[in-house]
């Protein structure tokens, strides 16, 4: 194959152990182009929709997309996809560091697992050898320990993904982890791979992927690398990576603080980027074909306890693991952060259920008896560090929370619901959107509940105003089908998004590399594609009107903030559902927020509008028509 | 004084750059911090997360040298 892709698909079951190869279907990935996208075909076609994520019949997919490994910069990524037991509808995690290319460097375009292992295993794959062998030796490991010894008993150039503790006991949040602190952090595919008793991939690989024009793309490539060495951010990007974020996003009141309870934290200066690189920086780290080295190998030095290693905090761990529990001192939220990687919890949903407890804690809705008589304080990692091990082994009411915050709240009640700062079960990312109406939007409609590596609006909210929400749903939409583009083609947005390389640019190297021949327009229209199939299956498998999945907890207009530069900001109801209506209009979806006939025909999925009206939740048709485009491209104006 | 400020990204845009492709020539007044710098050439400074000189990050509050070369860093959002 001269078009990017390794040539083989693997399709596992892991209750037989039967393997199987088979060439990758091409027509699949050039209608779906990878990643996100095929995770999401495959899910809609072959999963039950009343399967139980963690039960036999839900697929757990790994995709190494159709630009990593073509020795392009930055590409790396590897995108994981399984129906996500945290929200319950369609999920998709992606990944850095090095196990993308491996895959197809072995041979694999994707491994696909059916069924559940009846013993702990680990999938090995050395080029041709493909097994699946026994993890009994491993399972009950954390991750970080498990990636180790995989290392010494295979070898150090196997690259190894593991699963920890969290995701073996179904904390529903559970991440997979690699490369010492790399992580597919959401939507719980650490739980899946838990629940078919899969604990970890080792991959090894040396065979070339064949491009469809070696010259045009060496050529452009090399245009690129020139360009964006020297530009102006990549040295800043090179020293401290996201982390330097966090004072510019308090100064701008989005932070979260003390469970999104305000959003100033005025002690930042003891949790900042300053201090990670001061206190805690050993070296920098980089994914496979990068030298933007965002990642930042680091130590937590805390007296009393030994001192480890990890990679981060970076910006959403650093504010959801810092300001948002209160934290004073930057090594405390990095020992917080070593905690959940090695546990193996996504640090974003993780900071969030930490944050939702303490709340819990400081109102007295759970005690100190529910605690196995310790306290839940904010500021305290001590406190933070037991109440992790009795979620991750679903000790007391550490099972309550093992399911995240919107399940915990089910089951503490007494109002608890209006400060589970999660949409469609999953927790925000490190900004709070009461004074940044398009970032509640674009949390409210993420695909796969909320998420800001969808769609992140903070600077168009900022530039447009922020206290009006007249015009930005059809921005959100936008940024909804072009950001989770590059986790379709499994690049990196930070490399690829941030440094001033166009849409053009990355669309030419896609077909330098597949040979496609697809404009921008095109692959805004793939997107767009799956993104609404998504919606259909989430809308399927929950049984509901689509919008009556879309709303915030009722923090984000119950509670105006109450303190910094945001005090006494937030919007109104009438303004969430003023930008839902808005929202759904800009879709092509009707007011109940359901994809219509008209527009999944216009996609070409008719067959989910079939799907979707034998449910009973097609959406009504709208008068006028859909919008022909959907979606607007912020054009900055003032700043 | 002259300073010379340099952005990529949408900032770069707003900088509308004169030296080259990332750079912007700035004449100051001696003892402007770099935030009132910026507003006087048009830029909000909350789209500045942070600057760099030397090798360092330096906030807005910063009053630049004669001849500084100064990047100006857009807030984006994390990985």
């Amino acid at each position: 194959m001269a078009n990017g892709l390794a040539g083989k698909t693997l399709r596992i079951n892991l209750a037989t152990g039967d393997i199987r190869r088979f060439p990758t279907d091409e027509a699949l990935y050039r209608r779906w182009h990878g990643g996100r996208g095929i995770t999401a075909k495959i899910l809609y076609d072959e999963v039950p929709r009343d399967a139980d994520p963690l039960g036999p019949k839900n697929i757990f997919i790994i995709n190494a997309g159709i630009m990593s490994g073509c020795f392009i910069p930055a590409g790396s990524k590897v995108e994981f996809g399984a129906v996500s037991p945290l929200t319950n509808g369609p999920g998709d995690s992606n990944m850095g560091g090095h196990l993308g290319p491996a895959l197809k460097f072995a041979g694999y375009d994707m491994v696909i697992f059916e069924d559940i292992s009846p013993k702990p295993v680990y999938l090995f794959v050395d080029n041709d050898t493909v097994e699946l062998r026994d993890a009994t030796a491993y399972w009950g490991l954390k991750s970080l320990d498990c990636e180790k010894k995989l290392k010494e008993d295979l070898g150090e150039d196997f690259e190894i993904a593991t699963i920890g503790p969290a995701g073996e006991n179904g904390i529903l949040f559970s991440c997979i982890t690699h490369d010492f602190g790399r992580q597919a952090g959401r939507t719980g595919q650490g739980a899946v791979m838990g629940s078919k008793k899969l604990k970890a991939i080792a991959v090894r690989g040396n065979k070339s992927i064949q491009v469809h024009s070696l010259d045009s793309l060496r050529k452009q490539v090399t245009e690129i690398i020139l360009r964006t060495q020297k530009h102006p951010n990549m040295v800043p990007w090179q020293k401290y990576g996201t982390a330097f974020f966090i004072q510019w996003s308090n100064a701008n009141a989005c932070i979260p603080a003390y469970n999104f309870q305000t959003t100033y934290y005025e002690d930042i200066d003891k949790i900042d980027g300053d201090q990670l690189v001061e206190k805690c920086l050993i070296t920098h780290k980089a994914c496979f074909g990068c030298w933007m080295n965002c990642g930042k190998y680091t130590k937590a030095v805390i007296p009393g306890k030994p001192e480890v290693h990890l990679e981060g905090p970076e910006y959403e761990t650093g504010s959801l693991c810092g300001s948002n529990l209160g934290m004073k001192d930057i090594n405390h939220v990095a020992y917080i952060n070593w905690l959940l990687d090695n546990l193996g919890m996504d640090s974003m949903s993780g900071g969030g259920v930490i944050a939702f407890a303490m709340e819990c804690f400081q109102r007295g809705l759970i005690t100190e008896a529910d605690i196995e008589g310790h306290t839940l304080k904010w500021g305290s990692v001590d406190d933070v560090e037991h109440f992790l091990d009795m979620v991750a082994y679903k000790r007391g009411i550490g099972d309550w929370f093992a399911g995240g915050s919107k399940r915990a709240a089910a089951k503490i009640g007494r109002g608890s619901e209006k400060f589970a700062m999660q949409a469609k079960g999953q927790e925000f990312s490190g900004y709070d959107g009461r004074w940044a109406p398009g970032m509640l939007l674009s949390y409210m409609t993420s695909d796969i509940g909320a998420h800001h590596n969808r769609s992140w609006t903070i600077t168009v909210d900022m530039a447009e105003g922020r206290d009006t929400v007249e015009g930005r749903a059809k921005i959100v939409v936008y940024l909804q089908h072009i950001r989770p583009l590059f986790d379709t083609w499994c690049i990196c947005r930070l490399f690829w998004g941030e440094l001033d390389i166009t849409p053009e640019e990355i669309v030419e190297s896609l077909n330098h590399i597949t040979g496609w021949g697809v404009s921008v327009a095109e692959v805004l229209r793939t997107s767009e594609m799956i993104w609404n199939l998504n919606r259909c299956h989430y809308i399927e498998r929950n049984g509901g009107n689509g919008r009556s999945f879309d709303y915030p907890p009722a923090r984000a207009w119950e509670d105006k903030i109450p303190s910094g530069p945001g005090m006494g900001k937030g919007l109104s109801l009438a303004q969430i559902d003023q930008m839902l209506d808005e929202y759904y209009a800009a879709r092509g979806w009707d007011g109940k927020g359901n994809p219509t006939r008209a527009l999944l025909e216009d996609l070409g999925l008719g067959y989910a509008a079939d799907r979707l009206e034998k449910a009973g939740f097609l959406g009504d048709p709208i008068p006028g028509g859909i919008p022909p485009v959907r979606g607007e491209k912020y054009k900055p104006k003032a700043f | 004084m002259v300073i010379f400020l340099k952005a990529g990204g949408e900032l770069r845009t707003k900088l509308n750059p004169d030296v080259d492709f990332y750079t912007r020539r700035v004449e100051t007044k001696e003892g402007q911090s770099l935030r009132d710098i910026l507003i006087g050439i048009g830029i909000n400074p909350a789209f500045v997360a942070f600057a760099y000189r030397d090798d360092k990050v330096t906030r807005l509050d910063y009053v630049p040298l004669d001849g500084e070369v100064i990047t100006l860093q857009p807030p984006v959002s994390g990985g």
